[in-house]
């Protein structure tokens, strides 16, 4: 049988005077027309290289081996002539940054049609008809009107559309998706993944989607290959892999995620090789726990068909996500519970099924709570307090402006973390500069420590903010690309006036705690990867001893295996009972691992608050239930009945009335009319005043549905 | 492989354009300092014997009208023209930086303020501003130093405040701010060394407009005045004889700015070069 794509033993060795670099060595795959095939695997393990390699943009210095076949034909050999209508035609490519690859001074709509008009010989008016449908297709609302939109009008998630409209707009056979969901929160996250089972389905196309993230490309994947170090350690359909892996490493790459079901991750240290040559060895033995002396002598092959693996010692039974799973080692801090493997019903996507299933019938209203509520009681003296805060970001012309937080009140006690979710251009890093005192409120008021923060001037005003310290989401461009480890991490300390001496002892002293060489103090952050980044980070955070850490995403732009490193780090940090800590993310799966209070945001506002094990086990807010429907999950996740949202986030929306209302299932003149405020039910708050009728409401839905 | 190759030969290309340029600039300046033991004649020492005397015998290059020697001349002239450049360009590039630093990061009314003093500053053609300045100014040394940094000081204000105002939204900007640095620890030690890359790149080419500037303001007769030795000034002095078949007057003052200029630009564009393949790579 012949695939539409398949690789044979590609190797790819690229030279650069004085590193060569072993970026693919030996990869087998192939995508089947109407599949979807799940790239995976850490960044440098060679995905963008067998993406690039399937379109013929390897870059300069690239020595190949081995064979791309498309339709049978070697698309290495090809000359630029076939190489032209391969691109495009045959095989096209979605960027991982929409808006770095549309063109920002010609209109969306304009962009689409002039590869219609040029590829597919259309003329104006066809290709325009055709541009509106491809809009329509990839649910873009009122897609005449976005075609004669420019990129910046779009927000990520509408560009992430066009692209995909894009790329599929000259019918290929082939969709490769180059981390199409980074930075994108799980709702959008969701929705464009649907998109390409939806290509894959309806139009028989076969599509090769590229990620870190296995637990969000799980539901959509019929088949999932996983790389290391450039070679193919496990591959097979997503019901083994992802449930039993057999590889060691696609153990260790599902256990670092933590999972909405209260699961934490569990971490494996070290990090990837570059190989300067092909590997003569199992590249994965110095981080294998299973490791013995064959590993490190000889290669295993990949064996196997259909269900492939690379390994000497393939482990059997359930992976991190199963039920037999060991239980994970007790970490530093209270307060976390939860159980791994909740339901059997996990990975929702049995076949060609639609991706997203209907609420199950009669589901459980107030879903089982998985673990008993934290013991831990918030004690603590009070160390950030806010109360109703506003925020504008006023524009620089005339009137107007930007109203990202409007009425935040929140409290936060030393020993208690607290995690603060939503999704994008929700207020979540507005509250974090609020609390830093980076932004100044529009009217409320902001105590650390009981002292009014933007009250404050001069001296005082920088001896107070060296008492709440912020961990940054991008960890190597908070640090100054001019200044050496060791400056930036004294830096707090010189500010309160610490002699060099011993700022130098105590910059020594965190360093190790967070285990890091002390030789790194001279080192520049370029020097640095992104997880060592991170620790001096943290160090930089924890060395002046601070009441209050904010924790801005700080794991998002790492990879799956450091994020868990880092997690560890954290959480061991969020114990100590001397300072408050909050934590930010869009992953509620990592906010579950070890906060104990769970805030969550929309358009600037709380909509929901409580315990952590009541928001999520029983959350009551619509739109916190439409959030854990939709954090992806090797487990099974969120058992209670799911909410869908329809459109996307819109800004407008905040104005009057309920800000969900707009995309709510449950909402009513009333919810469009009444802004709506916290009101308490059971442990938590939320500001909705359907709650309590919401249970039968989805009852009703579901039995409508059904 | 075509990449890698064009990566490492611009790589070397922009050495050798800065070795080069450099080197030029060594010679010059060894030359200038070595001047009394290059020549025997003072700078304003008059052979009254020899007026217009032509190359070779006692005067190596000749002498001119008032019968100064041209060779002597020409290489203390080289300790002016160079230290006046490289001075002028050094306040230039302070004063501008300085007030780029507070403009772009501050912003407001003082960077609204600056931005427009900027702006009329630059709305003048320099030469022209220069003229202005040199008259208002009157002669001397450092009336030139001061007034040639006058007119290249807006540039370095303007290209400073477009770095800083980017750099300032970088997230190691809050990360300082947050460990409470005070806003001159967060521009000394953050701030600034981050936005200096263009200003090494631009300040040696510079140097050698400079040199043309004070050159030209002394060919005009506001900059120095003979019996001051400078290259602008000896031309000036020159000219007539170059008409009537004299070069050595003119011509080798005109080469020994040629050459200076030269060699700062080759410097300079050997840094643009050097910054480019490390922003490609």
């Amino acid at each position: 049988m012949t695939h539409l794509l398949s690789i044979e033993d590609l190797s790819v060795l690229i030279r650069r005077p004085g590193r060569d670099v072993a970026a693919l060595s030996g990869v087998d795959l192939h995508v089947d027309a109407g599949e979807v095939v799940g790239l995976v695997g850490e960044s440098g393990g060679g995905k963008s290289m067998v993406a690039r390699a399937i379109v013929a943009l390897l870059p300069g210095g690239a020595r190949t081996r081995g064979a791309v076949r498309f339709e049978g034909a070697d698309v290495l050999a090809m000359d630029e002539a076939a190489l032209a209508t391969h691109r495009g035609h045959g095989a096209a490519l979605c960027f991982q940054n929409p808006r770095g690859a549309l063109s920002p001074t010609r209109t969306v709509g304009r962009q689409l049609t002039d590869r219609l008009t040029t590829h597919q010989r259309m003329d104006k008016a066809a290709a325009r008809e055709t541009a509106r449908q491809l809009f329509e297709a990839v649910g873009i609302r009122n897609p005449a009107r976005r075609l004669d939109a420019y990129p910046h009008e779009l927000s990520g998630g509408m560009a992430q559309r066009v692209m995909i409209s894009l790329a599929t707009g000259c019918a290929p056979g082939l969709l490769i998706a180059d981390e199409p969901t980074t930075g994108l929160d799980v709702t959008l996250t969701r929705e464009i993944l649907r998109q390409f089972r939806h290509a894959a389905d309806t139009d028989g196309r076969g599509v090769l989607l590229i990620s870190h993230d296995l637990a969000s490309i799980a539901s959509v994947c019929d088949r999932v290959v996983v790389l290391y170090a450039g070679t193919v350690v496990e591959s097979g359909p997503v019901a083994k892999v992802l449930r039993e892996p057999a590889h060691p490493y696609t153990r260790a790459l599902l256990a670092s995620v933590p999972d909405v079901s209260g699961r934490p991750a569990r971490a494996i240290g070290g990090a990837m090789p570059l190989l300067p040559s092909p590997p003569a060895a199992c590249p994965f033995a110095p981080r294998c726990a299973h490791a013995t002396e064959r590993c490190t002598a000889q290669r295993p092959p990949l064996t196997g068909d259909g269900w492939a693996y690379a390994c000497f010692h393939p482990q059997t039974g359930g992976g991190a996500a199963a039920p037999g799973a060991p239980p994970p080692p007790p970490r530093g801090g209270a307060g976390r519970g939860g159980v791994g493997g909740v339901g059997a019903d996990a990975l929702p996507r049995p076949g060609g099924a639609p991706a997203c299933p209907p609420p199950p019938p009669g589901a459980a209203p107030a879903a089982p709570v998985t673990a008993p509520p934290p013991q831990r009681t918030a004690a603590g003296r009070v160390v950030m307090e806010i109360e109703d805060a506003h925020v504008v970001y006023g524009s620089r012309f005339g009137s107007g402006g930007h109203h990202a937080l409007r009425g935040v009140s929140l409290e936060i006690r030393a020993g208690e973390t607290v995690g603060v979710v939503g999704e994008s251009g929700c207020g979540k890093s507005t509250l974090a500069r609020l609390m830093l005192g980076l932004t100044a409120p529009s009217s409320g008021t902001v105590r650390l420590d009981g002292i009014d923060l933007h009250a404050q001037r001069g001296r005082k005003l920088r001896r107070l903010r060296t008492r709440a310290r912020l961990v940054f989401q991008d960890p190597v461009g908070s640090l100054s690309p001019r200044r050496t480890v060791a400056d930036a991490i004294g830096e707090p300390l010189r500010a309160l006036g610490v002699p060099a001496a011993e700022r130098a002892e105590r910059v020594a002293q965190v360093l190790a705690r967070m285990n890091l060489d002390p030789a790194m103090l001279r080192r520049h952050p370029h020097e640095l990867s992104g997880g060592q980044a991170q620790r001096v980070g943290i160090a930089r955070a924890l060395v002046g001893d601070p009441d209050l850490i904010v924790f801005d995403e700080p794991t998002s732009a790492l990879d799956v295996t450091v994020q868990a490193q880092i997690l560890d780090v954290i959480a061991e940090l969020a114990g100590d009972a001397s300072r408050g800590s909050v934590f930010i993310s869009h992953d509620l799966a990592t906010v579950r691992g070890f906060c104990d209070r769970v805030v969550v945001l929309y358009l600037g506002r709380i909509v929901e608050q409580g315990p952590v094990e009541e928001v999520f086990g029983n959350p009551r807010h619509p739109y916190t239930r439409a959030l854990l429907s939709s954090a992806p999950s090797l487990d099974g996740g969120y058992t209670g009945a799911r909410v869908e949202l329809a459109k996307d986030l819109e800004e407008a929306d905040a104005a009057t009335g309920c800000p969900l209302a707009a995309r709510c299932p449950f909402a009513t003149d009333e919810c469009r009319a009444e802004p709506q405020h916290l009101t308490p039910y059971g442990a938590a708050e939320a500001a909705c005043w359907r709650v309590p009728q919401i249970p039968a409401l989805i009852r009703e839905g579901a039995h409508t549905r059904a | 492989m075509a990449e890698v190759r064009v990566e490492a030969g611009a790589r070397s290309f922009s050495r050798v354009l800065i070795l080069t340029g450099a080197a030029i600039l060594v010679v010059v300046a060894l030359a200038a300092l070595a001047a009394p033991l290059l020549s025997s004649w003072g700078p304003e020492e008059i052979d009254a014997n020899a007026t217009l005397a032509g190359p070779g015998g006692a005067h190596l290059l000749g002498t001119d009208t008032n019968g100064m020697d041209v060779w002597s001349r020409l290489l203390y002239a080289a300790r002016l023209d160079l230290g006046v450049a490289v001075s002028a360009v050094a306040l230039a590039v302070v004063v501008g930086t300085a007030l780029g630093l507070l403009a772009g990061y501050l912003g407001g009314w003082l960077d609204d303020v600056l931005m427009r003093i900027v702006d009329i500053f630059q709305a003048f053609p320099t030469f022209i501003l220069a003229l202005a300045v040199a008259a208002l100014l009157g002669n001397g040394t450092v009336n030139l130093v001061i007034t040639i940094a006058a007119v290249n000081a807006p540039a370095y204000a303007r290209l400073v405040r477009a770095e800083v105002r980017s750099i300032r939204e970088l997230p190691f900007v809050d990360a300082s701010i947050t460990s409470g640095a005070s806003t001159v620890g967060v521009l000394w030690r953050h701030v600034l060394p981050n936005s200096l890359t263009p200003v090494r790149v631009i300040a040696p080419l510079n140097c050698g407009w400079a040199m043309l500037t004070l050159a030209g303001l002394s060919f005009l007769g506001l900059g120095v005045t003979v019996p001051g030795a400078e290259w602008g000034a000896m031309i000036s002095l020159g000219s007539p004889d170059v008409v009537a078949g004299r070069w050595w007057t003119s011509v080798p003052p005109g080469l020994a700015l040629l050459v200076c200029v030269l060699g700062f630009s080759l410097l300079g564009e050997g840094l643009q070069e050097r910054a480019d393949a490390r922003r490609r790579s």
